[in-house]
Formats: C-alpha cells, structure tokens, sequence
C-alpha cells in the first residue's frame, strides 16, 4: 500500500467520521465542529487529488463562510447558543432507505476497472482560462442564480411580513 | 507520481450520500437539514474531482471548472437555506420542519 | 404599426424581394402511405409584396381605432376586456398575414374568428348581441369546415407533387422559388377544382359573400369600433386575402375563376340593394362593406389578385373611416336610427365631413381613393370578358351596383347630416367626441384621399405588379379605360344626385303604402328571408339531431364522466392521507423514487434486455 493510499484511506475513515458525528451529537455548536473538520478533511483530499486550487476554495467557502453562516444561524435563532436537541427517534425506514442506496452505489461500483492509474494534475491557469472560455457560460449561470439567491433570501428575510 | 484507485474514492462518495440521505429523512431541525444536504452535495462535488484526476477524454479540466461553480451553487444554497430558517424562526418561534405542515393538504 | 409601415417601404424599395423565416414543427420521414416523400409541417413568417401589403392596413388601422377606441369606450366596464380581445385580435391578424403556409394561415384563422365572436357578443347581457355573436360563429364556421377540407385536399393532391417531388415533404409552404403548381403534371384537375371551390368556400364564410353573408349585418352588434377594424378593414378582408394567396400560390382553375367571380359579382350587386332601404346607418354600411368585399373577389376571380387586394387595401381605410364616423355619430346622440337623426352638420363638422369623405371615397369620385381602386377592378373585369361568356351578366352587376353605392351612402349622410335639427326632438344635443377620437377621423380621412393616388408612386406600383409573382396577369396602373370611368363615376354622381332628391336637406322620401315598388322595399328590409330561411333549416333539420346529440351527450358520455370523477374521488382521498406536510416524508418518497429508478436501471433493464434480446 502506497503512501498515498495510505492517507487516502485515513481521510476517507475521517471524512465519515466526522460527517455521522456531526448528525448524531445532540448539541448543535458540537454539530458545527464537526462539519468544520469534515470540510477541511475534504479540502485536504482535493490537495491529494493535485487539485490545490479548488482544495483552497473548499477551504475558504465551505471550512470558512458556510460554517460560520451555520454558526449565525444558530445564534440567531435560539436563545442559549448551548442548548441540546430533543432526542428524535431514528426509525428503520429512513436507515433502510439510506442503507439500501448506499449498498446501490457501492454495486454499481463493480462495474469499473479496479486498477490504479496515474492522477493527472492541471495548473490552475489552465483551469482560470478554461473557466472563462468553454465553460464560461456555466459561470455566468452561477452569477445569475447568486443574484436570485440574494434577493430571495432578502425578500425573505425582510422585515414587517405577514 | 501520485498513482491511486478510482474505486475507493467512488465508495467514499456513495457512503457520505448515504450519510446525507439519513440526514435528510430523520433530522427534523432545519439546520441539521441543510448540513446533511450539503453532506450530500460534498459527495457529488467530490465526484466530479476525481473524474478530472482521472480523465477518460479530454475534458479533465472541465471537471474542476464545473467544481468551481458547484461550490458556489452551494453556498447560494446555505444563504437561502438560512434565510428560509430566519424566516421560519420568525414564523413559528421554532426551526423544528415538523411544525412546518402548511403544505398539508 | 411602425414596424409595419417600414416592412412595407422596405418591400417598396427593394421590389420582388421575400423573406421567409421558419421552424419545422413536425417532420415525418417518408414512409409507404399517403405521403410517400414524408411529411412536415413547419411555422414560419413570410414577408412578401402581397403581406407587407395586408400588413400596412392591419398595422394602421388597428393602431388608430385602438386610438380612438379610447375615447369610444372611456366609460365602458368591460374596458379591460375590450381591449384584450382587441390585442389578442391584432396579433392573430397579424400573425395570418404573415404565415407562410396554409395550415398556419388556418390556425391564426380560427383564431381571429373566435375574437370576432368574443367582441360581437361584447355587449353579451343584450340577447340580440349573444345571439348575433352565435349567428356569426356558426356561419363562418360553415366556411371553415369547407375551408379545412380544402386544405385536405390540397395536401393530399401535392403529396407527391410540386417542387422537390413534395410539396408535403417541404410543409406547404407558400413557395415564391418554384413554378406555379398549376398546371401541375400528375394532379387532377377535377380534385383541383373542388379544393378550389371548398377554399373560395372559406373565404365566402369569412368574407362574408353569398350565400354566407347573413352574418356581417347582425355581427354590427358589437361596438362600433369593432365593427370598423374586424367586420370592415381586416378580418372580412382575410376571405379575400385568402383568396389572393391562393391564387397567387395555388392557382385556381377556370372553372373555380368562374364560380369566383360569380359570387364576387353577384355579391356587389345583392349587398347594395338590401343597403338601400336599411334604417341603421351601421348596417347600411355593413352592407356596403360585403358589396365592395363583393368587388375584390371578383377581381380576384377574373385573375387580378393584386387589383383586389389594392382594393382592399384603399377600402380598409375609407370604410374604418366611415365606421369611425358613425361611431362618433352614435356616441353623440345615442341611436343608430337615421331617421331619428337629422341636421347634424351644425354639431358635428368634422365628423360630417369625415363621413363625406368617407362617402365620395365609396361611391368612386375621383380623385378620392375608391375611385382609383374600383376603376382598375372594373377595368380589369371588363378587359378579360372575353375570357367566358358568362362573365358578363356578373361585371354588368357590379357594374350597375357602383349607382347603387353612391346612392345609399349619401342618403345615409343627408339623413343624419342636413337638415335642420334632428326628427326626433328626444335625442340629445350632439357634440364631437375628446380629440382621441378625433385625430384618427382626421387620419383616416385623408388616407381616404390620398390612399389611391399611392398607384402614382413607382415604389408602391412595383408592390402591387411583384405582388403577381408567379401567376395572374400583370394590371397596369392607374386603369387606362377612360369611357369605362367616365360612366362609373357619371353613374355614381348619379347616385347622389337621387340620394339629394329624395333626402337632401332634411327631406324625407316615402313611398305610398299602395306603390307597386312597397312589395320589393318589403323584400328588401327582410333581407330577401335569407336569415328567416336560414332559422327554418335549423329548426327543421338541425334541432332534433341537436336533441338526440344531446341526449346521449347527457346519458353516456356524461355519465361515464361522472363514473370515472366518483372513481378518482374516492382515490384521492385515500391519496391525501400522505401529504402530510412534512419535509421529511417527502424527501423519504424523493428517495424512494430514486431506488425505484435505480431497481429499473440496473435489474429490470438488464433482464428485459437478456430475456428479449434488445439491443
């Protein structure tokens, strides 16, 4: 086992980790922690994947400004930022469901090659330029929609509603 | 050279979807809500960046172009996400979905 | 409009020249069958001498009584109405004159047909406007059918012919690149005819010419404005512009340029003498309105469709105008009865001479624009005679219908205009209308006399001889008959002469009760029993079959109805029991449907792909 794989599989194990972690603790302050460590772990695995620009941008938009967003959403909306959940009960439908699409997933996997390969590394030039030529329009998309979500979520949050 | 299976990182994926799937159907406070759908949307995220790290064409590069937007979607996401948990707040007095039932017939 | 106006000079100065923008909106390869070289069926727009034509009349007019409508209908409460109807109505026009082939032409058809109803039945608490608006509806509907069975035919004779082996395959678009179909190897010239026939069938239903004309009188029910843009300048006009593209494009065979000019001729003559008895100045016009549609089919028939349509196109203006006139006269004093009217000159200057404008431009005096246009449909007529022996009592018709034109139009103006004050002293002092309603009297007015003398300008000229692009004879401009038009235009002062005899200056002619002439006047006024021939038909032969529809209507088809809504009654019930409202429930189904898929995908495909051996 390559050194690679080896740390592959240590933030993979993490990644899960922190994820069920994150939705099984009663606190919610401890939920946000968790899903900080879970954004870094992924961020981490971009750098594996020689994807270090995008590994920053994990970083700086989701371990940064999303956490925090979560984090205001809490404080605004509850009177003791410590405070526990209600334990809710975990039927075995939902469980199922997710067990089953998991089990569907990893099947489906068989369908692949099993070899390694070499992992092919872009230099994010590259990456700059082809983000405003061939794919450009996907960017002007995000722009456009990123203005939609600004005003919905100020029309919803507007004051003096009904 | 870094040399790994693509494999292990597709089953990584489809295990946080599964996390995020049972996320989905047993949280019932809102917040808990969106960070398993961004658990869920993390896993498609990842996908994309393995299949640029392992091109079968030659669109590698446009995989981590599409990765870029992606984030950016889903921090529009989380935006409205919360504006719609200030609102509900607001609304209720709570941020519980289960007293959210306005849609019921 | 002013895309419209432009469109037209851009056509003017670059004469011959067509653009044609389209989508295929159903294509079937070729296959074995009726259509053995495919079939497709296309929408598109199509700019071409004859649209740009149709296209300026529809553009202005409308823009203007959309105008003055504002004034006509201020106090209206179906204003909101009005005016979506009155858009809806536009586009439709707008779009059948630039369709590019004939089942798109049909469908903006029906629609301008169903705005036509709409507005009729405008004033829908009256009885008499529902009923008209119903009257209006089934009789074009008659020419709709033969006109759809008509296309039928059309599209199952060029099945295999036409240009590139298909006409079908091509989607029957109106091709300016190609010979004219007829005559065409390998179709037959009895089925030819027939489709013929069946379209100049549509175009009576919509053009209101007999025997189908009983419904444009009645259709006067609508408001006035109404009456001026769909029922005088542009929907009744869409029957002869269907037959002008038909003929242009299609091309019609002797015998249907017969029936044609038949119904033309007899059509000017028959509609003017029942406008001369009629004591509602908006019917008079109504009926002066399917006369003079009466004198562009014939044009059209004898093989001028451009004279036609030149027709149409002067006679959009000068009869808006006339409709607009009177509109402003009935919103003045609050009743159509001429003979309630009276010396309404002194109150209304401009709109009398609006009116008289109006009037001149009808009856053909020179220079005013109708002169221009009759002249050269009369001309044409008279140069092909030769053509059929039997062209002749029809253009003698027509001809003698021009004394007729001129003479109940100026009595309707002495009627209601001179004289001292009105007949009848309950009605209310008269006033112009707010300048909305004004300005476009004053447009529309001198379209009326300038409109003709457009033949003078080379541009406009070229419109109207490119407009014959693959068939029909080339007319020359302005007519060159100058015995023909000094007896027309002597025949229609004539015709005011006796209108000023018999009713000038507030006289009021009456015919003896014991005149041999009462019976005909009598004849006239009930509009030769054609509508009462009509309701007896119904009665007789349509209503008990309504009935026995009805009964099984009622019983097997409503009650298979009701069945199946008992059914889904009870099911929805049951069903609604799941909509709980909860976020989570619904994302449980969001995921459940997913597995469903994934079950699909991966196992069923799979095993139906192995079991039946797909590809």
């Amino acid at each position: 086992m390559s050194l690679e794989e080896l740390a592959f599989l240590a933030l993979a194990l993490v990644a899960i980790a922190t994820a069920a972690a994150a939705l099984l603790v009663r606190e919610l302050v401890h939920t946000i922690l968790w899903i900080a460590i879970f954004f870094v772990d992924l961020s981490a695995i971009y750098f594996l994947l020689d994807a270090p620009f995008l590994g920053v941008l994990q970083l700086g938009v989701y371990a940064g400004a999303v956490t925090i967003l979560l984090l205001f959403g809490i404080m605004t909306t509850r009177k003791r930022i410590f405070s526990r959940e209600s334990a809710t009960g975990i039927g075995p439908v939902p469980v199922a469901l997710a067990l089953v699409t998991f089990v569907f997933l990893v099947s489906a996997l068989g369908e692949l090659p099993p070899s390694t390969s070499t992992i092919a590394t872009y230099d994010p030039t590259a990456l700059s330029e082809n983000l405003f030529g061939p794919n450009g329009p996907w960017l002007l998309l995000l722009g456009l929609i990123m203005l939609a979500g600004v005003a919905g979520a100020i029309y919803l949050v507007r004051e003096g509603r009904e | 050279m870094t040399e790994l299976a693509l494999t292990g990182f597709l089953g990584l994926s489809a295990a946080l979807v599964g996390i995020g799937i049972f996320g989905i159907l047993t949280r019932r406070n809102f917040i808990l809500l969106l960070i398993s759908v961004e658990i869920a949307m993390n896993a498609a995220i990842l996908n994309f960046v393995y299949f640029a790290a392992f091109p079968s064409g030659t669109h590698g590069l446009s995989g981590q172009a599409i990765t870029v937007v992606l984030i950016g979607f889903a921090a529009t996401e989380v935006a409205v996400g919360l504006a719609i948990v200030l609102a509900l707040n607001r609304l209720k007095g709570t941020i519980n979905v289960a007293r959210a039932t306005e849609l019921k017939l | 409009m002013v895309l419209g106006v432009l469109i037209a000079f851009g056509e003017m100065l670059s004469p011959g020249t067509y653009t044609n923008v389209q989508i295929t909106w159903l294509h079937l390869p070729p296959a074995p069958g009726p259509f053995p070289n495919g079939f497709s069926l296309v929408m598109g727009t199509l700019v071409d001498p004859i649209s740009s034509l149709m296209l300026v009349v529809v553009t202005v007019v409308g823009f203007l009584v959309m105008l003055y409508s504002i004034g006509y209908m201020h106090s209206d409460r179906g204003l909101p109405r009005y005016y979506a109807e009155m858009s809806l109505f536009l586009a439709a026009m707008t779009g059948l004159v630039l369709a590019n082939n004939l089942l798109e032409f049909f469908l903006f058809w029906e629609l301008v047909g169903v705005c036509s109803y709409f507005l009729i039945g405008f004033y829908y608490e009256k009885p008499s406007a529902a009923s008209a608006a119903k009257e209006a509806f089934l009789v074009t509907r008659i020419g709709d059918v033969l006109f759809l069975l008509g296309i039928f035919l059309y599209f199952s004779t060029y099945a295999t012919a036409g240009p590139d082996g298909g006409w079908a395959a091509n989607g029957f678009v109106f091709a300016h690149n190609s010979v004219p179909f007829l005559p065409l190897p390998g179709a037959n010239t009895t089925t030819l005819t027939i489709a013929g026939l069946l379209i100049l069938g549509g175009a009576a239903g919509k053009s209101a010419q007999f025997p189908l004309h009983v419904w444009l009188p009645d259709a006067m029910e609508g408001p006035t404005t109404v009456s001026a843009l769909i029922h005088a300048a542009t929907m009744v006009a869409a029957g002869v512009y269907l037959l002008a593209v038909a003929s242009v494009f299609l091309g019609f065979t002797p015998t249907d340029q017969l029936a044609i000019v038949a119904v033309g001729g007899f059509t000017a003559f028959f509609a003017a003498t029942m406008a001369v008895v009629h004591p509602d100045i908006k019917r008079v016009i109504a009926y002066s309105t399917i006369s003079q549609l009466g004198y562009m089919v014939l044009a059209i028939g004898a093989g001028f469709a451009m004279v036609g349509l030149y027709h149409l196109f002067t006679h959009a203006f000068f009869k808006a105008l006339l409709f607009l006139a009177a509109g402003s006269v009935i919103h003045a004093v609050g009743t159509q009865d001429l003979f309630r009217m009276g010396g309404l000159k002194k109150h209304m200057r401009l709109t009398a001479a609006a009116f008289a404008i109006g009037g001149l431009a009808l009856a053909g005096i020179p220079p005013f624009a109708g002169f221009w246009s009759k002249d050269d449909i009369l001309a044409s007529v008279y140069s092909q005679l030769g053509t059929h022996p039997l062209y002749w009592p029809f253009f003698v018709l027509a001809f003698s219908a021009v004394f007729l034109t001129a003479y109940y139009i100026f009595r309707a103006w002495f009627l209601a205009f001179s004289g001292d004050g009105p007949r009848d002293p309950t009605l209310p002092a008269a006033h112009e209308g707010p300048w909305v309603m004004q300005v476009p009297l004053v447009v529309l007015s001198a379209f009326a006399v300038v409109a003709g003398l457009f033949v003078f300008v080379p541009g406009f000229q070229h419109l109207l001889v490119q407009g014959t692009v693959l068939g029909g004879i080339p007319p020359t401009y302005p007519a060159t008959d100058l015995a023909l038009s000094s007896i027309s235009v002597a025949l229609g002062l004539g015709g005011i002469g006796l209108a000023w005899t018999l009713w000038g200056n507030g006289r009021v002619f009456s015919l003896a009760e014991t005149s041999p002439v009462q019976p005909l006047r009598r004849l006239l006024l009930n509009r030769y029993y054609f509508k009462a021939g009509y309701d007896a038909i119904g009665l007789r032969a349509v209503y008990p079959f309504a009935r026995a529809t009805d009964f099984v209507d009622r019983f097997v088809i409503d009650g298979t109805v009701r069945g199946l809504e008992r059914m889904f009654g009870a099911g929805s019930d049951r069903l609604r029991s799941i909509q709980s409202g909860l976020v989570s429930d619904y994302a449980a189904y969001v995921v459940a449907g997913l597995l469903a898929l994934f079950v699909l995908l991966l196992i069923v495909g799979p095993y139906l792909l192995g079991r039946f051996g797909g590809g």
